[in-house]
């Protein structure tokens, strides 16, 4: 195998937002050496400059239809990557604004924070557009080196520094099975890019090789049984990072699993749709059931992330065109509603310095506005109409329906319900308990535009779904076999208990 | 106005709501002026509707449509027909009262208005959505204010606020507050209600997705469903599809309604809502699972309809008969009104389940009929809590000496639950009985037990409540004097007594959704002169109402064939 690297000039206009966002990565660390006096807020919004110009990029890109593949078809820059993309930059935006009052928390190195958060967004980024074994392993590394220093970043917190080293000691175990599974799929079918393994037979290499990198994604996206780091680095990192760590490396890797499932593995559908299911009912029911017992809100809302992953795969398992709309869609509707409550989180925990539960008593007392967002925040994570979640949630449950998934949506619908139970019981503490301490809370500036753009996200979805709905297909539409749009429509009645 | 009056009425709450979130709480006048407001412009709307709707014409009126999501085959299709358009009526009377009803609430007031406008727009939306999805997309959406409102301004049974739990904690600090440890607060009542109500609301949705895709249509809504869907005779499980997708509707929907062994929800959440919820949730919302039987299970499946109805014919008995005796032995206001309501909600489902003309005519206007009763109760048990802080009855009495005008209007809130003569609901009894009797002679006996045990349980209720000697700690107690406090109980008055002298505009209505829809279900063509013979007693004042149906010609015939038809069945 030859790899030939000629590049145009047109070529590099592919790779354009990377190049812009890693020349501002280098500005940021430019400018923080520079100027050592610079307030933290001033380098947080000349970041998000750096980012908003990236974004701009993006959408310019998809408005536009640049599309294209480059070395060899490693990197596909297609609509679905834009899309991810976008995903990636918009999250990482809201995490720095939703950052800058946390940032005092620490002692050192406040200027690489910013550094290290961009600079794992530019390796999701890649991410989103890897179309090879090789770029796969090699961004995926390239995105986690950064969250493995920003999850131990609170030094002198014990909790934090055991979140660093856990997540550090699983994560290097998901990258040795990465690697391993890599070389099996090689040692079987001498092949790397995805797109050319369709016709590849099924040998117990290449189930043993998809498997293990199933496996290392699976980490990534916080799946039952590949979960078990979640809670405790939840917990112990600082809350902005947990935010982004719960949002933008899943949809980075779920971009992947697309790739590989629809595109790979297309020929083994059946087979695949079986464990997707499993993954999917396990982290549903887990997630679900193990959140009702928690008494801190960030491992309430990890749990909940296990949960809502499931729910995800349930829109991976139909092996879909709809399937895959849905779990974009349902993606971006758990972005905002997602980072909407971490925001509270921060903000809360800066007035009160708690993240207990139980000191969210009386916060609609305390202040109507972060008590009322968050009841919005988690009723969309609940799936409660208008809000966005619940078109998310009916959209998927449509998508699997029409492949005849019965038992998973039974599942599905009854974790609706348990799911309730737990985000109610933080909505009864706000409204319905009388406060320990009745002083308003203060929430400053930053942390009050993420809640505003997460609130009019949640609520302008759930309310017309139609602009996002259109986006989300025709981004799935050019990147796989399933461009054909007749692959969602339903098929004839046949009633299996998986169907497939 | 004019044609677009659906939108009226359902985006005047949304929109007073709204607007509410930009007020003060501090200006308390001006959020009950915003609130009154955009009710009475959605009851203006509603009674225009009402009194607009051409029951000759018949079908489904003031459609609007605009597509709402092409991929999913979701538009918000509106329109109602003459079974949603009482109903219609109904929350709009039933919200401009509670707005009223509500008028002394200091806590958070601002707050109490908005969730009580989005539940009340939100149990409307149900009543004209023509698309499944936006009939289970406003269903949802009437849950979580109620758990707002139950938990934000419910109120407790007696003593609870001094329980602890086995390991010595305050029971309200409890995170065990759902275990319910011999007592119902509201948090335990709130929680169950909407526990109850998902659960069951997430079985409709399942029926409505396999209805989705069973019927490839890759559109949700009901009139194309209605025509095209094909759902008979696929084989699943031992049994056939539609059977399975009618009692995933059927069952629910029917815990909202609630129909017995589903109902247990129900008089908790009555008892621990503040009156204007109360009256709201027993007046409409119970509705709603009745409706949405008719809308979806009779419109969608109406052979199956046929075939699986009985089950309701069987349970209903219980409703009533549970619900009544459980009502005679409570001793907490509230609790006997929501025992009473639920098993008020057992004749519906009586005169649902004969399938005939009369008696489902019956049924509607029942509901109609019962929302002004149970909400005349509830506001003065309200009111009743408000002035004395308990709901205890044996410790409450001889309360007419301080409230006349609440215990002169509580005699007539009485009357009308039980159905005497001179309100709307003894009309709607009479039909959903004489309607019944062929088919469910039984069900029609226990009806009558039924009613009996209401004026059983509502009398010693009046009784203990206003008659007798009073207890001296209640000597502050206040009548209601002031307009507004009036105001609520005098609409439902005159709307119970009003509809009893005239109730043809009512009876045409709701026959005309009534018609077309027995008549696919029986496949037996609508027999006008048949309820003329019932209702001629009752109908002395008004004269030639009457819809000229094309049927009237051969009226002797096609009643021989209804009989015949009857007989096979």
């Amino acid at each position: 195998m030859t790899f030939t690297f000629t590049m145009t000039p047109s070529d590099l206009l592919l790779l354009l937002p990377e190049i812009l966002l890693t020349s501002w990565l280098c500005l940021i660390l430019i400018v923080d050496f520079s100027f050592p006096r610079l307030p933290n807020e001033q380098l947080a919004y000349f970041s998000i400059a750096g980012l908003v110009a990236t974004l701009g990029c993006l959408a310019w890109f998809d408005f536009a239809g640049i599309t294209g593949t480059l070395f060899s078809n490693m990197f596909a820059l297609d609509r679905m990557a834009l899309f991810f993309k976008m995903f990636i930059v918009g999250s990482t935006i809201l995490v720095i604004l939703a950052s800058i009052d946390y940032i005092h928390r620490f002692k050192f190195f406040r200027g690489e924070y910013y550094f290290l958060v961009v600079m794992s967004a530019l390796g999701m980024m890649f991410m989103a557009s890897a179309n090879d074994l090789l770029s796969i392993f090699v961004t995926l590394e390239f995105s986690t080196i950064g969250f493995y220093i920003l999850v131990a970043y609170l030094r002198e917190d014990m909790a934090s520094n055991e979140a660093g080293v856990k997540f550090f000691i699983l994560g290097i175990f998901a990258a040795a099975l990465l690697a391993y599974g890599i070389s099996l799929i090689y040692g079987e079918t001498g092949k790397l890019v995805l797109s050319d393994m369709t016709t590849a037979q099924a040998t117990p290499g290449l189930a043993i090789g998809f498997l293990l990198v199933f496996a290392a994604l699976g980490f990534k996206i916080g799946a039952v049984p590949f979960h078990s780091w979640i809670p405790d680095t939840y917990h112990g990192s600082p809350t902005p990072v947990t935010a982004f760590l719960s949002i933008a490396p899943k949809g980075a890797a779920f971009a992947i699993l697309l790739r590989m499932f629809l595109v790979a593995l297309v020929t083994f559908k059946p087979i695949w749709t079986v464990l997707l299911v499993a993954v999917s009912i396990l982290s549903m029911t887990y997630g679900n059931i193990v959140a009702i017992a928690q008494k801190n809100m960030k491992r309430l809302l990890a749990y909940s992330g296990i949960a809502q992953i499931g729910n995800v795969l349930i829109g991976l398992a139909t092996g879909t065109k709809m399937g895959s709309d849905a779990m974009l869609f349902y993606l971006l509707t758990y972005l905002f509603a997602n980072l909407g409550a971490f925001a509270i989180v921060i903000a809360v925990s800066e007035a009160i310095g708690s993240e207990e539960i139980d000191d969210y008593s009386g916060l609609g007392r305390r202040s109507p506005f972060l008590a009322f967002s968050m009841l919005i925040f988690l009723l969309s994570l609940a799936g409660v109409p208008p809000l966005a979640g619940f078109i998310g949630k009916l959209y998927i449950f449509v998508a699997a329906i029409n492949e005849g998934l019965y038992v998973l949506i039974t599942v599905g619908l009854i974790n609706i319900v348990i799911s309730m139970y737990y985000y109610l019981v933080v909505v009864k503490k706000m409204y319905v308990n009388e406060p320990h301490d009745r002083a308003p809370l203060k929430v400053s500036g930053p942390i009050k535009a993420v809640v505003y753009i997460c609130l009019a996200g949640t609520l302008a979805i759930g309310i017309y779904p139609q602009p996002v709905t259109d986006w989300v297909v025709s981004a799935v539409l050019s990147f796989s076999t399933l461009a054909d749009p007749t692959a969602s429509l339903p098929v004839p009645p046949v009633i299996t208990p998986f169907g497939g | 106005m004019g044609d677009h009056a659906l939108l009226y009425i359902l985006f005047a709450p949304f929109v007073g709501a709204i607007a509410l979130i930009f007020v003060s709480n501090r200006q308390t006048m001006l959020v009950r002026g915003i609130a009154a407001g955009s009710a009475f412009v959605s009851l203006l709307a509603s009674l225009y509707l009402f009194f607009a709707y051409d029951h000759v014409k018949g079908g489904f009126q003031f459609v609007e449509r605009f597509e709402w999501s092409r991929q999913l085959g979701i538009s918000l299709h509106l329109g109602v027909d003459g079974i949603g358009t009482p109903l219609v009526l109904a929350s709009g009377i039933l919200l401009f009262a509670g707005i009223f009803v509500s008028w002394h609430i200091k806590d958070r007031t601002k707050e109490f208005y908005i969730w009580l406008l989005i539940l009340a727009a939100a149990t409307i939306g149900v009543f004209m959505s023509l698309d499944l999805f936006f009939l289970f997309f406003f269903y949802e959406m009437s849950v979580i204010p109620m758990y707002l409102l139950l938990g934000m301004w419910g109120s407790h049974t007696k003593k609870y606020n001094e329980m602890t739990d086995p390991e010595g904690l305050k029971l309200r600090d409890s995170v065990g507050f759902i275990l319910n440890f011999g007592s119902n607060s509201k948090e335990y009542a709130a929680m169950k209600l909407v526990l109850f109500l998902s659960a069951f609301a997430v079985a409709a949705l399942m029926g409505i997705l396999l209805i989705y895709k069973y019927a490839g249509l890759n559109t949700f809504d009901i009139l194309v469903l209605r025509e095209q869907a094909k759902l008979m005779n696929i084989p699943v499980l031992g049994t056939t599809l539609d059977k399975i997708i009618w009692v995933l509707i059927f069952f629910g929907f029917a815990s909202i309604a609630p129909l017995w062994p589903l109902h247990s929800w129900s008089p908790v959440g009555h008892a621990a809502a503040p009156a204007a919820t109360s009256m709201l949730h027993a007046g409409v919302l119970m509705k709603l699972g009745h409706f949405s039987i008719i809308r979806v299970a009779f419109e969608i499946l109406p052979e199956t309809t046929r075939e699986l109805m009985p089950i309701a014919a069987v349970l209903c008995m219980f409703s009533i008969v549970y619900g009544g005796l459980v009502a005679f032995y409570a001793k907490d206001t509230k609790y006997v009104i929501g025992y009473s309501s639920s098993s008020h909600m057992g004749y519906v489902f009586l005169g649902m389940a004969a399938l005939d003309y009369i008696s489902l005519t019956g049924a509607v206007m029942y509901m109609f009929a019962h929302a002004m009763a149970t909400g005349m109760l509830f506001a003065m048990a309200g009111w009743v809590y408000d002035q004395t802080h308990t709901r205890d009855i044996p410790s409450l009495g001889g309360l007419s000496n301080r409230m006349p005008f609440i215990s002169g209007c509580f005699v007539i809130a009485c009357m009308a639950s039980i159905g005497v003569p001179g309100t709307v609901n003894f009309i709607a009894e009479v039909m959903i009985i004489v309607g019944s009797w062929n088919k469910y002679p039984l069900q029609v006996i226990v009806a009558v037990v039924g009613i009996v045990l209401t004026l059983a349980y509502l009398f010693k209720m009046m009784r203990g409540l206003f008659y007798g000697p009073m207890d001296q700690k209640y000597s502050h107690a206040h009548d209601a004097v002031s307009a507004a406090d009036r105001l609520p109980l005098l609409i439902m008055i005159a709307v119970s007594i009003g509809f009893f002298f005239f109730p043809m505009h009512l009876y045409n209505v709701v026959r005309s959704g009534v018609d077309p829809l027995i008549a696919k279900i029986t496949r037996v063509v609508p027999v006008a002169s048949q309820d003329r013979e019932t209702l001629s007693v009752k109908r002395e004042a008004q004269t030639g109402g009457v819809p000229n149906r094309p049927q009237d010609a051969s009226d002797n015939a096609s009643r021989d064939t209804l009989h015949a038809s009857r007989g096979k069945e």
